[in-house]
């Protein structure tokens, strides 16, 4: 009996440790997501609706805000076409030279520090032009977010069975629609979590647009081809300054950011139900 | 399949509201800004300013005061430090540069290998202070021994005899001193080593001066980097027996007790305006004419002379183009860019207009500035 015991509260014992640990790990999460909330929603009350339509000047972040969003849909307009078809190209020819190449590729790109993408579209794009502006931005990020999209692509592909093409290739389906309507459609819970995580990891990007966007706060963007400014690059700008009330209109900034990336980030990710094979 | 495409249709649902949101933003955006340009005199005119975060308060405090009474200029502060400052400068993607350091003579003619003439002048005064955190202790005085001592890691603990020996009073502990400075590249740094080589030729030979250099305290186990002026803050705040240096505009703004430091004359001086423009006082004749900027000397302000002089002061520089040719600004670009500096060099060095940790020119290094100003063409 007494042997049973031991086991059953080595059980209990490990148990608890593992919950104990998966608290530990979520908790930073939590934390941040509390402390931004907390300190950010002051802020936000005691400048009133001015906080988010307002400029710089009239102690608002408009601009930030309405950057941001312009950055994000530009990357992704430019990125996730060509990442998509990467990732198919990298999936349908795994053993192929380009498609070896092109694996390890995104694998370096994946780990590639961000603020060199930045350094490398100033050197073509924003020199040449003589201006910082949303496309040298939107391109830095689109660098940075086509690895992303690329491997979730290919990886979730190929968790696919085989026996799904090979019933396909059985009905006569050739192998572009096979990829295609088959294939990709089982996988998109997979490709569409990369396409999200990517799309917010640009969201949230500071380095790369340190040279490229330039930050533009007291009026609002009107041309892609102009200087923009962002949340992130002004929470960057704000918190290097001494004074308090920078400080706390950065907390205001990072909580409407995380408000962004959060309500684009839930329900998305909510309404993908998984494909049960 | 059905519910599949059902969800499917969500999602691309989703992703639609999504990308209108950011359209209409954008839009709206657009609309809201015209209007408010639409009520002033004319168009709006956006200038950039680009550079050093030395004074980024004050620029900043200076950029919000001007835009109240000017509302269709609009400028926009931008950091990364005096060297991405004299770049973005050179490459016309900022129209008035910022750098703490003067220009190199180096840097200086490949602004001119442009066909344009650069011009650089001070626009504020700021001071280096070194701060620390013992508990219970404050009001402490620094010799200039004591203080590269301790920066160069030969004084060991806080009642070495070379700290104690200037502060009789004072109940130092026997604990070791953590150094913290800054990780990043920074001007500040350069102002502080800069300062540290002029009064000690061993730390000159040693270690030596710039905007980031090999900390001998690291090497000892007693250094502790941190990331831009607020890292050090913070981290000197985290870690008791530490001490640090950085600018006054963040000891004030984070009340920080800063030392009373040994000056050339041998007194022991506090950062104060008084001290500040102690040692600012008498340097205009050094000063170069701003189309000469290469040529000032960032040393003549460092341990300057004078009985209440404040030893570790500095100018922060603006640099901006003589347009010739209309090379880098248009006519209206031109009427606001002087504006806006006549308006900084003159009312802007007003104690009201000044932000906490930064002090005025004198009048007369304010007139070198003037004058840079009325070559501007265009």
């Amino acid at each position: 009996m007494s042997k049973f015991d031991i086991r059953k509260i080595k059980e209990k014992l490990f148990l608890v440790t593992v919950a104990a640990l998966a608290i530990l790990a979520v908790f930073p999460l939590f934390h941040i997501v509390f402390t931004v909330f907390y300190e950010g929603i002051s802020t936000i009350m005691a400048t009133g609706p001015t906080f988010i339509t307002g400029t710089l000047g009239e102690g608002g972040i408009g601009p930030a805000i309405v950057g941001t969003l312009m950055l994000t849909l530009l990357s992704s307009i430019i990125g996730i076409p060509i990442a998509l078809a990467v990732g198919i190209y990298a999936y349908e020819y795994p053993n192929s030279r380009i498609g070896k190449i092109t694996t390890t590729l995104l694998q370096i790109m994946l780990e590639f520090p961000t603020i060199l993408v930045g350094l490398f579209v100033m050197q073509l794009i924003v020199i040449p032009m003589g201006s910082y502006s949303v496309i040298a931005g939107a391109l830095a990020l689109a660098i940075i977010m086509m690895p992303y999209v690329a491997v979730y692509t290919a990886e979730s592909m190929s968790q696919i069975p085989f026996t799904f093409r090979e019933a396909a290739f059985g009905l006569g389906v050739n192998r572009a629609k096979s990829v295609f309507m088959i294939i990709a459609p089982i996988a998109k819970r997979g490709i569409l979590t990369g396409l999200l995580i990517s799309t917010a990891k640009v969201a949230g990007e500071t380095a790369p647009l340190l040279f490229t966007a330039g930050g533009l706060y007291q009026s609002y963007p009107h041309s892609f081809t102009q200087p923009v400014g962002s949340i992130s690059l002004l929470i960057y700008t704000l918190v290097q300054s001494p004074s308090i009330a920078d400080h706390q209109m950065a907390w205001g900034a990072a909580l409407v950011l995380m408000v962004i990336f959060l309500a684009v980030f839930i329900p998305i990710r909510m309404s993908l139900k998984e494909v049960k094979l | 399949m059905e519910k599949k495409t059902m969800y499917m249709g969500a999602t691309i649902a989703v992703i639609g509201i999504m990308v209108l949101a950011a359209v209409m933003a954008g839009w709206v955006g657009n609309t809201g800004s015209n209007n408010n340009s639409d009520n002033g005199t004319g168009s709006t005119i956006i200038l950039r300013t680009t550079g050093a975060t030395f004074p980024q308060y004050q620029v900043q405090k200076w950029i919000d005061t001007y835009q109240k009474s000017n509302p269709n200029v609009k400028i926009e502060y931008e950091g990364g430090g005096s060297g991405h400052g004299q770049d973005a400068f050179m490459q016309g993607l900022s129209e008035i540069g910022r750098t703490d350091p003067p220009v190199s003579e180096s840097t200086w003619s490949k602004f001119e290998d442009t066909g344009d003439m650069p011009l650089q002048f001070p626009e504020v005064v700021g001071a280096v202070v070194i701060s620390y955190n013992i508990p219970g202790v404050g009001d402490i005085k620094l010799s200039q021994d004591a203080l590269v001592g301790i920066f160069i890691g030969d004084i060991e603990y806080w009642d070495g005899a070379k700290i104690t020996g200037q502060n009789p009073g004072i109940n130092l502990p026997h604990e070791k001193i953590i150094v913290v400075h800054r990780s990043d590249s920074s001007g500040t740094t350069a102002i502080f080593t800069t300062y540290l080589s002029v009064i000690n030729s061993t730390w000159d030979k040693q270690v030596g001066a710039g905007k980031t250099v090999q900390w001998p305290t690291d090497d000892m186990g007693r250094g502790l980097g941190g990331k831009g002026n607020p890292g050090v803050v913070s981290t000197l705040k985290q870690t008791d027996y530490s001490i640090c240096y950085t600018e006054l505009s963040f000891a004030i703004e984070e009340s920080l007790p800063t030392a009373y430091l040994e000056n050339a004359d041998g007194n022991y001086t506090e950062p104060t305006d008084s001290s500040i423009q102690a040692a600012v006082a008498g340097v205009s004749s050094n000063i170069p004419p701003p189309d000469k900027g290469y040529s000032e000397n960032l040393k003549q302000l460092l341990n300057a002379q004078g009985n209440d002089s404040y030893p570790i002061v500095a100018f922060t520089h603006m640099l901006v183009w003589k347009n010739i040719d209309g090379k880098h600004y248009t006519h209206d670009d031109v009427t606001a860019i002087k504006d806006f500096m006549k308006w900084v060099l003159t009312d802007g060095q007003k104690p009201e207009n000044l932000a906490p940790g930064y002090v005025g020119l004198p009048e007369d290094v304010a007139n070198i500035g003037l004058s840079a100003i009325n070559q501007i063409q265009g």
